[in-house]
């Protein structure tokens, strides 16, 4: 399933996220080779520094990270592309700085150095300042600008969940000449404390990533495809080719996968575009244009849903085995057990509020009239 | 032994033993394994200053800083030699003293050696200067404000809005009676900082105080003695901004020997954020300049004039101008934990 995504026609939408994994030439000619679209690199930045260690810890749903930058200095960059480039593929540059001119200066060494694309960091959610860049819409206007007058290749933003004032931000960015942008970045966090050491796992603020985010950059990507005309890039939490489809129909051009592949290898790439590839041909769909955006038409305004009078009603499916979770999980009281594999429904309780319809596994519960 | 001698050995031309020298990657693979082998072996070594000559190139820059005693020069320094070390420069270091005399003398000698370029670190040096540089054919790259009004390629941040952001802070700080210890040094950097301090004074409605503005020696020195100073006023501070670290470490030497405690009956606040401010106890707020990347910025600069010049290429980046921060510690009174993390 191919896109055309900031003007350049990749393969498919799948692109490798910012990251260590694609922290030099070696690596990204890796990714390359798990059959993404294309590949951004890890952040490069002006003045490499120590990484903290540690700096990753994990849930088992989400990820928090510490600052993951490049620690190849620019000059260094110039051999990394040559070697990832050495059998083909589109590569996409992320920097990141604090002032436009730092920021445009990268941009351009990576433009010489052979990068297809320019990825601005400019929401990195730790370290910097406890107000992001990307909420400040004037900022993003000077750097998206400073970098775009100085170079001719694509440039996209990536903007963060943190920022809640987006649609204003991407209008600026538009208008500075971005070609696109990319959200949601990771979100600012603390993945949990250390109740023995009384510490939390990781000593600063990080960036949390990883399926719980999807929800979040699902809705981000939706407010942006309804604010201007400019291709997007979804990311967060994209763990399967299904995940990409649902950010391609809130209206992505392309998706990055970064914590999924962080957690379960760059197999897992390929299975995400092998994935769509069936899913495309057996919805004989070759062209994410053919169906970006298709959901947003079914998002309402609270006005313009429909109030119909729905409640819930079962099919003759049997329960699991013990389980009771639509009964403990009605709020009104409108579920009892019938016998050991039926419950029985009061419609005069059920407000059709629909929760049940999540928890019953074996999807025996459903709506209507 | 020369190259002549080693083409005959190796049983090529001069040509190609130069281009095995100087553009290895134009060469036949065996051919310049053979002929590093051959230069290995009877230890030749080319002449650089011949070199020089004929290339009209001798991967040397010059560096002058004003003062190698303070740490933020250093700083600035190591970031300029790493990169250019990497590209294969050697860095001559100079110090300048702040002395504009000493200056043009260091710059002579360099254009007698035949230098690539320079990078002035807080120059003195007038328009004039640098034309006749570039006429003898160097490059020259600035780093923070110079004297003239020269349109070369410069890294500097803005210590007007650097010093408004430090005032501004101790005057959220609960602070009114603000002083202000400045170094001779650099020239132009410390002027706009006092435009910052007096520009945050003014919004915030208070009166200039001619008393507490003074000039020093950017040193430890300079710091304890301008800090006695203020501190024999009748009406004394009761926080003291100072445009380097240096002059921040003598001022808080000063009020302990006053037997006065920081931040409670007096707060500092220092300028350049070099190391030892994080050691110091209280800790040092001050403006993190991003020393070291200053010097990186500046060294890729250069290059890149360097560069551009043999290719002919237009510069797509004639100016940097990069972040300082405040760097909130324990030394000016801030109650809010949350500020220092970040």
């Amino acid at each position: 399933m191919k896109t055309n995504f900031l003007g350049l026609q990749l393969k498919n939408p799948v692109i490798v996220a910012a990251g260590p994994w694609n922290r030099d030439g070696e690596g990204i000619r890796r990714s390359i080779a798990s059959g993404a679209g294309a590949v951004i690199t890890e952040t490069i930045v002006s003045e490499p520094v120590l990484d903290a260690m540690p700096r990753i810890a994990y849930n088992g749903l989400g990820a928090q990270n510490i600052r993951l930058y490049s620690d190849v200095q620019i000059e260094g960059w110039e051999q990394e592309i040559d070697i990832a480039k050495s059998k083909g593929g589109v590569i996409i540059a992320s920097v990141s700085a604090h002032t436009p001119s730092e920021l445009a200066y990268l941009a351009v060494k990576m433009e010489k150095y052979g990068a297809d694309g320019i990825e601005l960091g400019i929401s990195t959610p730790m370290g910097g300042e406890l107000e992001l860049i990307a909420s400040d819409s004037e900022k993003v206007y000077n750097m998206t600008r400073c970098v775009v007058e100085n170079v001719k290749i694509p440039v996209m933003v990536k903007l963060s969940q943190n920022a809640t004032n987006i649609p204003k931000v991407v209008k600026e960015i538009k208008r500075a000449g971005g070609s696109g942008v990319s959200a949601i970045n990771s979100i600012r966090c603390i993945l949990g404390v250390d109740i023995e050491n009384r510490a939390p796992f990781l000593p600063t603020y990080g960036g949390y990533s990883g399926a719980p985010i999807k929800p979040l950059g699902l809705a981000s990507v939706a407010t942006l495809a309804q604010t201007v005309d400019i291709p997007i890039c979804g990311i967060g939490g994209i763990e399967s080719y299904q995940d990409a489809l649902e950010y391609i129909l809130l209206g992505a051009s392309a998706v990055q996968v970064g914590t999924a592949l962080m957690i379960h290898g760059r197999s897992r790439i390929t299975e995400i575009v092998e994935g769509l590839e069936r899913w495309g041909v057996e919805n004989k769909v070759k062209d994410v244009k053919e169906i970006k955006g298709e959901a947003l038409s079914k998002l309402k305004s609270f006005e313009e849903i429909k109030i119909a009078p729905l409640y819930c009603q079962s099919k003759s499916i049997s329960c699991t085995d013990g389980c009771n979770k639509c009964i403990e999980g009605c709020m009104y009281g409108a579920i009892q057990r019938k016998d050991v594999n039926d419950i029985i429904v009061n419609k005069n309780l059920c407000t059709g509020c629909g929760l049940c319809t999540f928890l019953c596994e074996p999807k025996k519960l459903f709506l209507d009239w | 032994m020369n190259i002549k001698e080693i083409a005959r050995k190796a049983n090529v031309s001069v040509a190609t033993v130069s281009r095995v020298l100087n553009h290895p990657e134009n060469v036949a693979p065996k051919t310049k394994e053979r002929v590093l082998g051959i230069i290995n072996e009877l230890g030749y070594k080319p002449n650089w200053f011949a070199r020089g000559l004929n290339f009209n190139k001798t991967n040397t820059i010059g560096l002058l800083i004003p003062n190698i005693l303070n740490p933020a020069y250093v700083e600035i320094a190591k970031g300029a030699e790493d990169v250019a070390n990497r590209k294969g420069y050697t860095t001559l270091l100079c110090i300048t003293e702040g002395e504009v005399k000493k200056e043009r003398k260091y710059i002579q000698t360099l254009i007698d050696r035949r230098i690539d370029g320079v990078i002035l670190v807080s120059s003195l040096l007038e328009d004039e200067d640098v034309k006749e540089m570039k006429k003898q054919g160097i490059a020259v790259v600035l780093i923070g404000e110079n004297k003239g009004n020269s349109k070369e390629p410069i890294v500097r941040i803005d210590c007007y809005a650097a010093a408004f952001m430090a005032v501004n802070h101790l005057l959220e700080c609960g602070h009114t009676q603000i002083a202000m210890i400045y170094g001779r040094v650099p020239e132009m950097e410390n002027k706009n900082k006092i435009e910052g301090y007096e520009q945050a004074l003014l919004e915030a409605g208070i009166l200039k105080n001619e008393d507490y503005l003074i000039k020093e020696e950017n040193t430890i020195e300079g710091g304890y003695v301008a800090a006695r100073k203020l501190l024999g006023l009748w009406k004394m501070p009761r926080a003291i901004f100072t445009t380097s670290d240096l002059l921040a470490f003598g001022v808080i030497d000063a009020i302990r020997d006053a037997d006065l405690t920081i931040p409670d009956e007096i707060a500092v606040m220092g300028f350049d954020n070099i190391r030892m401010s994080n050691l110091m106890e209280p800790k040092l707020t001050t403006v993190a300049l991003p020393l070291h990347r200053m010097g990186l910025s500046g060294a890729r600069l250069l290059l890149d004039v360097i560069e551009s010049k043999n290719d002919g290429e237009m510069m797509a980046m004639r100016e940097i101008v990069l972040q300082s921060k405040l760097k909130i510690r324990k030394s000016c009174g801030h109650k809010e934990r949350i500020s220092e993390i970040f």
